[in-house]
């Protein structure tokens, strides 16, 4: 009996290992001070990170980067919690219908998106450009900016907004100083989750980006399919730490495992 | 403030005056409720109808135009994308490639995920908040990143082939990238989480009695795991799988750079044709087909157990 119990921790720290193991070998891997990229690294420096800044592509790149998940947060976020407020606070019809819409770029393939988007853009002249990578961007953001509000919503109390009009607030004042704060958590995570949706993104950028206009998850990916040096570990490990101080804040606001639908 | 108070005063006591005309009041009481709602809606949908279900469509409608060059005027409605694609051994062997990487996945990410369910199941709150931070966290982190880490750990010159080739077990390095072994483990790595969360939250709600109950009546742990937990945890398994299994069909990054052109999975294919060949309708219609195969294997997969004699775990 409890040798099954010791076999299945067992099991669990393996497994957990697994998962964890790529990202745990990358940040070691970028202070080798070899001319390849190595885990265990081979002797210490730190000529990878600045060989970053000296090479603009990658300095473009992650400006780029940050740009755009920040417009991409922003919208989503706007479009979704009003749609999510309209889902939860008021009776409208096709309720279910709706909210299955708002969600289904979740289920639809990055992949065959950007095969959409790339073919419905070229005509409209938004192939290639900022515009057009920042509505493929909104779009895959809004379905996480709706469950996480719509989770938000959930347990939320209308007789706060109800008390405050009957205390004479008016609607705006009402959102402003009710509605709004209380939900303002899952808004926060909302949009700190859609920046990290964005920030990372490959497949649909793939479909999205121009010769000078490339994000930084783009340029490692070409990086790695060319070129092979210690350059992509240091430039991850700046990734890496970049989405570490967001895990960190979405854990305090939220729950990270809760987010993928996972804990109680 | 002395109309708020008689509006708040109405709200629980009705007013005598609807009763005298009711249909008319309530009418009009229905429409202001929605119309809010829907200015709140109008700009989200609009532009879901404008940037996802339109161009959804219309590259499902692409994919019935046959044109032999691109952007030729003689464009006609006809099934020859879709019949080219079942004519073609390539294709077929693309697709069949895809299924298969993409079965193994859900295999490995099943059998490395259940015991980590099964131990936050077993858990307080908190190491389960632990554990699903854990795991869940490199979700956060960019795909290329993932992958990235496994080429420092499978290349012929990486961490595994020289741990192996130190300890005599090996002469010459095992490919374990660029191969379909290498998709397998940068996909399973990638959606493990998934799978885990997905048979967790269904272990969570499993009543607890149920084991005692069984330990009482004589069952051996081993015994009341394979008759009572495995059985009742089946709603999270299957959703794990689908959710898995979906996502490794359509993947794209993994495949190119664990598998690459030794891999020539469906995305990789469909990426080829839309944007190096640019043969738009074909590649429309093959991201159909990826589409269309996901869904019925899922569908049949998903019935299969809501019909078998565990159907009750599904209600």
């Amino acid at each position: 009996m409890k040798a099954l119990g010791k076999l299945r921790i067992a099991f669990t720290v393996i497994t957990i290992i697994y998962i964890l193991i790529p990202l745990l070998v990358v940040i070691p891997a970028s202070f080798t001070s070899a001319n390849y990229p190595s885990f265990p690294p081979q002797g210490f420096s730190m000529q990878w990170y600045t060989k970053i800044l000296e090479r603009p592509e990658f300095m473009t790149a992650l400006a780029n980067s940050a740009k755009f998940a920040l417009i991409a947060a922003f919208f989503s976020v706007l479009f979704g919690t009003l749609g999510a407020l309209a889902i939860a606070k008021y009776d409208i019809p096709g309720k279910a219908f709706i909210t299955a819409l708002l969600t289904s770029p979740l289920s639809v393939p990055q992949l065959v998106l950007g095969v959409a988007l790339l073919i419905y853009f070229t005509p409209l002249m938004l192939a290639g450009t900022g515009m057009g990578f920042l509505i493929a961007h909104i779009i895959i953001c809004i379905p996480y900016v709706i469950r996480l509000v719509l989770t938000g919503l959930s347990g939320f109390d209308y007789n706060l907004e109800r008390a405050a009009a009957i205390l004479g607030a008016s609607p705006a004042t009402v959102f402003w100083k009710v509605t709004l704060p209380l939900i303002r958590p899952a808004i926060i995570s909302g949009g700190l989750f859609a920046f990290l949706t964005s920030f990372d993104n490959v497949t649909v950028s793939l479909f999205m980006v121009s010769p000078d206009m490339r994000t930084l998850p783009i340029e490692i990916f070409s990086h790695m399919q060319d070129a092979y040096d210690p350059l992509v570990a240091s430039i991850s490990s700046v990734v890496i730490f970049i989405s570490i101080i967001l895990i960190v804040i979405l854990e305090k606001l939220q729950g990270v495992g809760k987010m993928f639908g996972g804990t109680h | 403030m002395e109309s708020i108070r008689q509006h708040a005063h109405q709200e629980i006591i009705p007013n005598p005056s609807l009763k005298q005309e009711p249909t008319r009041k309530k009418v009009q009481k229905k429409k202001k409720a929605y119309l809010p709602g829907f200015l709140l809606l109008l700009p989200i949908l609009l532009f879901l109808f404008g940037f996802f279900v339109i161009p959804m469509l219309y590259i499902l409608y692409l994919s019935f135009i046959y044109t032999d060059s691109p952007g030729a005027a003689n464009a006609a409605f006809s099934l020859q994308n879709y019949m080219l694609f079942f004519t073609d051994s390539y294709y077929l062997s693309s697709l069949w490639l895809t299924v298969k990487v993409s079965l193994y996945t859900v295999l490995v990410s099943l059998l490395l995920g259940y015991p980590v369910a099964l131990t936050m199941a077993k858990s307080s709150p908190r190491v389960r908040g632990y554990i699903a931070l854990l795991i869940a966290a490199p979700l956060l982190v960019s795909i290329v990143v993932r992958n990235f880490g496994w080429y420092l750990l499978l290349l012929p010159n990486g961490t595994i082939n020289s741990i192996l080739t130190s300890l005599g077990l090996i002469d010459t390095p095992l490919k374990l990238l660029f191969s379909e072994v290498g998709v397998v483990i940068g996909l399973s790595n990638a959606y493990l989480p998934f799978m885990v969360l997905a048979i967790a939250t269904s272990l969570y709600n499993i009543d607890p009695s149920l084991d005692r109950a069984a330990a009482i009546l004589g069952a051996s742990p081993l015994h009341s795991f394979f008759r009572v937990t495995l059985p009742l945890s089946l709603p999270g398994i299957v959703s794990g799988c689908v959710l898995v299994f979906s996502m490794s069909m359509s993947a794209y990054v993994t495949p190119a750079l664990m598998g690459g052109a030794n891999v020539p999975m469906m995305p990789i294919v469909a990426y080829d044709q839309i944007n190096n060949l640019l043969r738009w309708t074909f590649g429309s219609a093959l991201s159909y087909v990826l589409l269309a195969t996901t869904m019925v294997i899922v569908t049949v997969f998903t019935r299969g157990f809501e019909k078998s004699k565990f159907k009750e775990a599904f209600k």
